[in-house]
């Protein structure tokens, strides 16, 4: 590659990641007339301190116009990733962009679980949305009078709705739930706490 | 969690098990199972020998899989990233002498590397790759 063959390396390069799902963005290389393409790739712990520093090529990111990749299913583990890309013009090559520090999905941001409760008949029953295979709820839910016996419920399966409790007729009833990732060893804040009510007429 | 991170090794190993496998073509030889099955190991070994096998694969084995295919390696380095997160935390364990070794764990840990040096080494490699799910489903049953 000649001298002038040189591009501009991508800027600002930076990880967006919530919810275990995670990707770098950067700033676009802006050429007149030309398309530029990108390459990422990645290097993780293991790789700099066993395999030499080398880095690894994602090909779902290789040549690609966009200025954005996925990289969920490469940072699979919780240890520190390196992550690089460089820009493409036919035979002209930029030098790498790197990712300034190392990012590991431990800082991912977690967010309250979409939730919905229901009142089916007598049934208190929560429909909570798959969030992928790291996520657990934590489900709190509580007769709201007389008193506040507070019961909580740890839910892995949302495949289907689920079943919280037996209520009292007439009775309301509240539910809030926040998710769990056990690889992290964290949780997010609470959704916004759901009250409904039991059918029938309350006994005096 | 080091559970979970098991979980992740195995859902890894479990997308290039068939093709890792096919690589190998000694069937009559077992790095981890032979002589002995590693589920003759005692309980009160069983944090030495765990401790052991992840050094070996994290010195010995991942590092000579390197294949042609980019998503086999890419898969590779995540079961090795696993790995190294696990080892970190067994590390503890064993820096707060919870680890200790026995004598059997010993002899069964020397016959393991016996068995990977009595063949080339990437043939050892990947050998002992492919049989990533005989420890995976040793640590879970005997947890």
């Amino acid at each position: 590659l000649g001298e002038d063959a040189l591009l501009p390396s991508p800027q600002n390069i930076s990880i967006l990641s919530t919810n275990m799902r995670h990707f770098l963005t950067w700033s676009p290389v802006t050429i007149q007339g030309e398309t530029v393409r990108y390459s990422v790739e990645f290097q993780g712990e293991y790789e700099r301190e066993y395999a030499n520093e080398s880095w690894i090529p994602i090909c779902e990111c290789s040549l690609i116009t966009a200025t954005v990749c996925n990289i969920t299913e490469d940072i699979s583990a919780t240890v520190a990733y390196n992550l690089r890309v460089r820009a493409d013009i036919g035979a002209r090559r930029s030098q790498w962009g790197t990712l300034k520090g190392f990012f590991n999905r431990i800082t991912t941001s977690l967010t309250p679980p979409p939730m919905k409760v229901i009142a089916d008949g007598y049934h208190l029953l929560v429909e909570l949305k798959d969030m992928g295979p790291a996520f657990q709820f934590c489900v709190l839910y509580w007769k709201k009078e007389p008193y506040w016996l507070m019961q909580w419920k740890m839910v892995k399966d949302v495949s289907s709705t689920v079943h919280l409790d037996t209520m009292e007729a007439g009775h309301d009833y509240c539910v809030k739930a926040q998710t769990y990732v056990e690889t992290i060893n964290r949780s997010s804040s609470f959704s916004q706490t759901q009250c409904v009510r039991a059918q029938g007429g309350r006994s005096l | 969690r080091i559970l979970m991170s098991v979980t992740e090794i195995r859902s890894g190993f479990t997308a290039i098990k068939a093709n890792i496998q096919a690589r190998d073509p000694i069937r009559t030889l077992s790095i981890l199972s032979h002589p002995q099955s590693l589920h003759k190991v005692k309980s009160s070994d069983r944090c030495c020998i765990i401790h052991n096998l992840f050094n070996f694969y994290m010195d010995k084995v991942f590092k000579h899989c390197q294949t042609e295919d980019s998503y086999i390696n890419r898969k590779i380095s995540s079961i090795a990233n696993s790995f190294l997160s696990i080892k970190k935390k067994l590390e503890q364990c064993h820096n707060q002498n919870k680890c200790l070794c026995g004598q059997e764990s010993t002899e069964k840990f020397k016959q393991i590397l016996a068995n990977y040096e009595g063949l080339n080494i990437t043939s050892a490699a990947i050998k002992s790759l492919g049989e990533l799910d005989i420890l995976l489903d040793w640590m879970e049953k005997s947890r």
